[in-house]
């Protein structure tokens, strides 16, 4: 197995070659002793494997699959009549029915959610509350010296 | 667009006919189950193999196309599956002993009673069969395995091992000179008259 053509008569065995390449590999061989007992070789071996037995999977295999097979979801098709079958569809289409009413309820004019009066109050005023943390203010002392600041300026 | 029985049976498989799945298992599961047993060496870890692989091709009904071969398809899902198991090191490829008799069996029929040299020689072969296979890089044996005993062509081996037919022509011939190597020489060592 020494000469450069090695790799086609593998090829040349299994008809993968080009009629131009056969012609030239078969000129080759005419002359080449080595090729043509490589040739043989080879052959011979792939002769010998067409007569192994052949592998006969277990029915096992096949209650195997198929028993895998049924808890599978299916096609495409199959997926969506599982989805539309009204066993799913029904209930589906109560709570989205429910969904929508509620949105649209809580559309309607004057029936806005009422909040706590004190919570409203605090958002009102969230801006003040900060600006007070800011300047340091966090005692009621302080507020009360805050709240009364007008009396202290309008005093001489 | 390929005109293959088989494709069209595949196109009823997404669309969720089971039938149609039962039709394409029983057509190939021969196939499957050998190339995974050529591939592992062993009897019931192939049939795990074939099992998954069967699965996968039939989640992967949708994505498949019918520009390509139904064959083709399935044995690069098989080629892919097995090599992703082997990398994961969910399987071990079963390495055989030279004079490893004990697990012989596998492709062997039962019939040594009546042809006791002719099932000797057999299950020898088997066995420098299984032993040069476990000995050739994964790559080589996928080549090995769909060109000599699933008689794929090179250039479907290539789209199966998703490579070049340069590459493949390059993995078989490796191969079989490996194979043929090993087949000469455990002939040779044979007594002669040994051969039925």
């Amino acid at each position: 197995m020494s000469c450069g053509i090695e790799q086609e008569l593998t090829a040349y065995i299994d008809g993968e070659l080009s009629t131009g390449q056969r012609q030239q590999l078969e000129s080759h061989l005419a002359g080449c002793v080595g090729c043509r007992a490589t040739l043989t070789l080879l052959r011979h071996a792939v002769a010998r494997l067409s007569t192994l037995p052949a592998f006969e999977p277990s029915p096992r295999l096949r209650r195997e699959v198929f028993r895998r097979l049924d808890s599978e979801p299916g096609g495409l098709l199959q997926r969506l009549r599982q989805l539309f079958r009204p066993v799913v569809l029904v209930p589906s289409l109560g709570l989205v029915t429910a969904a929508l009413v509620a949105v649209l309820l809580a559309r309607v004019p004057g029936k806005e959610l009422i909040a706590d009066p004190a919570q409203l109050e605090l958002g009102e005023n969230l801006e003040l509350v900060s600006d007070l943390e800011v300047i340091g203010l966090n005692s009621l002392e302080d507020l009360e010296v805050v709240k009364h600041l007008h009396e202290l300026e309008s005093q001489p | 667009v390929v005109e293959d029985a088989d494709a069209a049976l595949m196109l009823k498989v997404a669309a969720g006919d089971k039938t149609a799945f039962a039709a394409l298992y029983d057509r190939y599961q021969a196939s499957v189950a050998r190339f995974a047993y050529k591939f592992v060496g062993d009897r019931a870890r192939a049939e795990e193999l074939a099992q998954d692989i069967f699965i996968k091709l039939y989640r992967s009904a949708n994505g498949y196309q019918q520009s390509a071969k139904f064959k083709t398809f399935l044995f690069r899902v098989a080629t892919n599956h097995c090599l992703n198991e082997i990398r994961r090191g969910e399987y071990q490829v079963t390495q055989v002993a030279e004079n490893d008799a004990a697990d012989g069996r596998g492709d062997l029929p039962g019939d040594d009673a009546v042809q006791p040299e002719a099932a000797l020689a057999a299950k020898q072969l088997e066995r420098v069969v299984r032993k040069a296979l476990a000995e050739m890089s994964e790559r080589e044996r996928v080549a090995f395995t769909l060109c000599r005993f699933e008689g794929m062509p090179y250039r479907e081996i290539a789209e199966a091992l998703s490579c070049s037919e340069a590459a493949v022509k390059s993995l078989i011939h490796r191969a079989t000179v490996a194979m043929a190597k090993r087949v000469g020489a455990a002939q040779e060592a044979v007594p002669a008259g040994s051969h039925a």
